[in-house]
């Protein structure tokens, strides 16, 4: 299988620089275990935030990190999109007779970020062991589903990213304070920000569907009703949608930057 | 001598100053940013004050580490880091300059530049926000003074701080990691991840005995009143010593790590 040999490739190329791999690796983990340090402080300060303690927080930095780790590391190729059509690779990809979303996620695949994923799950089992939920099988498929859901809504976003830089060529920064914010945003409840943040990134970019929604419904707490958050993480898959028809219809108007 | 230097940092703060567009996408990230974290942070506190650090003064701090962004954190000058992983840096050891001093100019200029760029519109935006986000004006003329001052001291400390990721860069050939490295760990012991006033005290004590507060937690908390005069000037003495002191460290790294340099040719 084509999949299979992208990656052995990838694995192997990574291998040819392994002190730089390493440290680059640790490096990633190092921030990772910074920021989370810093809300470990924060909640030894203050015990609770809007009535979530550290570990309920702990789980949405788990749901959070796994999944943007996930999504970084196999579709890294949507990321590098705007190199991709500046060094004229794009057209390459396109004139071959595999389709371009598959080539993509075999563009390249980013190994250094193993680690986030292995750490936000430790976190996301840490936080699971010590909060105060009482499980049942429904719990557990809407805590798997909002992994599912963060990684389609994250994958979702890089499409929409990829699709603007058809027209600008740039990567624009405006889009890394959306994936970034997003991401820093959701480490703690989404309630306890401006309301018109909350409403940003609950109906517009459906981020509350793979933290803040799903968790309320698993502690039982918020005041949105608890149908809709155990279905939330569903309806947040529905923003692939439009963003993935946004890509193909930015592809169809590509005309190559003459490189 | 002294010439070859001001010229270094000339022509990279007019270098810098040529990327505008990018300094207004990162005026609007800062913004963004620091709105989130003041909601984030004034959740936590749900009480005026902590310790005496009032929610105004916390939002000032945070308007201040947006506009002074570029000051406060640790990196690599963007070509240095690559000459010395590519090899290119060996062009330079023919150069009659020191190449310590070099780096220096080349990243303070950097680091200067964008910030003259960016603190202003930062600073005026964020004083017009109604109160409780806004940032207020220093507490007193003195304490402004200070905070020129100490602000000054931080930048460089900072670009000091900088050096050791060229040393490791040397040492392991990635320029990246060891940046990331040297920047995370300035950043969380810095307050630059969480302020510091909002960490528990016993956490506060130990980073007084760090380099890394009198970066940007020092200046910010002169400014907004957190830190009195008579401790501020004593806190000003101790960044200036570990300026120093990191400058020489730093030196002395550089220069052992340039005479075991080894250049395969090619």
């Amino acid at each position: 299988m084509l999949y299979k040999k992208y990656i052995k490739m990838h694995i192997k190329s990574s291998l040819e620089y392994k002190t730089n791999m390493f440290l680059l690796s640790f490096a990633q983990i190092l921030v990772f275990v910074a920021e989370v340090l810093g809300i470990w402080l924060l909640f030894q300060r203050f015990d609770t935030v809007a009535g979530w303690t550290f570990y309920d927080s702990l789980l949405l930095v788990g749901i959070v990190m796994t999944t943007f780790a996930v999504t970084e590391t196999f579709a890294r190729g949507y990321d590098e999109f705007p190199n991709l059509i500046k060094t004229g690779t794009l057209d390459r990809l396109l004139v071959r007779p595999v389709s371009i979303h598959y080539q993509l996620f075999g563009a390249k695949i980013e190994f250094s970020k193993l680690g986030r994923i292995i750490l936000g799950i430790i976190l996301s089992v840490i936080a699971i062991i010590n909060i105060n939920v009482e499980w049942n099988m429904l719990k557990i498929l809407v805590l798997i589903s909002a992994y599912v859901c963060g990684c389609v809504v994250i994958f979702s976003l890089m499409l929409v990213a990829a699709g603007i830089s058809v027209y600008t060529i740039e990567n624009l920064e405006f889009i890394n304070i959306i994936t970034n914010g997003s991401k820093e945003l959701a480490y703690y409840p989404l309630n306890i920000y401006n309301k018109w943040l909350t409403r940003i990134f609950t109906f517009i970019i459906p981020v509350a569907c793979f933290n803040y929604l799903p968790l309320s419904f698993l502690l039982g707490t918020g005041s949105i009703p608890m149908w809709l958050c155990a279905i939330s993480p569903l309806l947040g898959m529905l923003f692939l949608i439009p963003c993935l028809i946004f890509f193909n219809c930015s592809l169809r108007r590509y005309q190559g930057t003459g490189t | 001598m002294k010439n070859t230097y001001v010229s270094i940092f000339k022509m990279e703060f007019k270098g810098e100053l040529q990327y505008r567009a990018k300094a207004i996408s990162g005026i609007a990230t800062q913004f963004f940013w620091g709105i989130m974290y003041i909601c984030l942070y004034m959740a936590f506190m749900s009480s005026d004050s902590v310790d005496g650090f009032t929610i105004t003064q916390m939002a000032s701090y945070i308007w201040l580490g947006q506009s002074f962004f570029a000051l406060r954190f640790p990196g690599i000058h963007k070509s240095a880091g690559y000459e010395i992983a590519n090899g290119n840096v060996c062009y330079k050891f023919t150069r009659p300059i020191n190449l310590y001093n070099q780096w220096f100019t080349e990243y303070l200029g950097e680091k200067l530049a964008s910030t003259l760029l960016r603190f202003l519109p930062i600073i005026v935006i964020a004083s017009l926000l109604p109160t409780n986000y806004a940032l207020s004006m220093p507490v007193n003329f003195t304490a402004f003074i200070l905070f020129i001052i100490s602000l000054i001291i931080g930048g460089l400390l900072c670009v000091s701080i900088s050096m050791f990721s060229i040393y490791l860069t040397f040492v392991t050939l990635s320029p990246k990691g060891t940046t990331t490295i040297v920047a995370t760990i300035a950043n969380l012991l810095g307050g630059a991840i969480i302020p510091i006033p909002l960490m528990p005290s016993a956490i506060q004590n130990v980073l007084n005995f760090l380099p890394f507060r009198y970066i940007s937690d020092l200046p910010f908390r002169i400014y907004i009143g957190n830190i009195s005069i008579t401790h501020g000037l004593i806190q000003i003495g101790i960044s200036l010593i570990w300026l120093l002191i990191t400058i020489v460290i730093g030196k002395l790294l550089i220069k052992n790590a340039l005479k075991k340099t080894i250049i395969q040719g090619g």
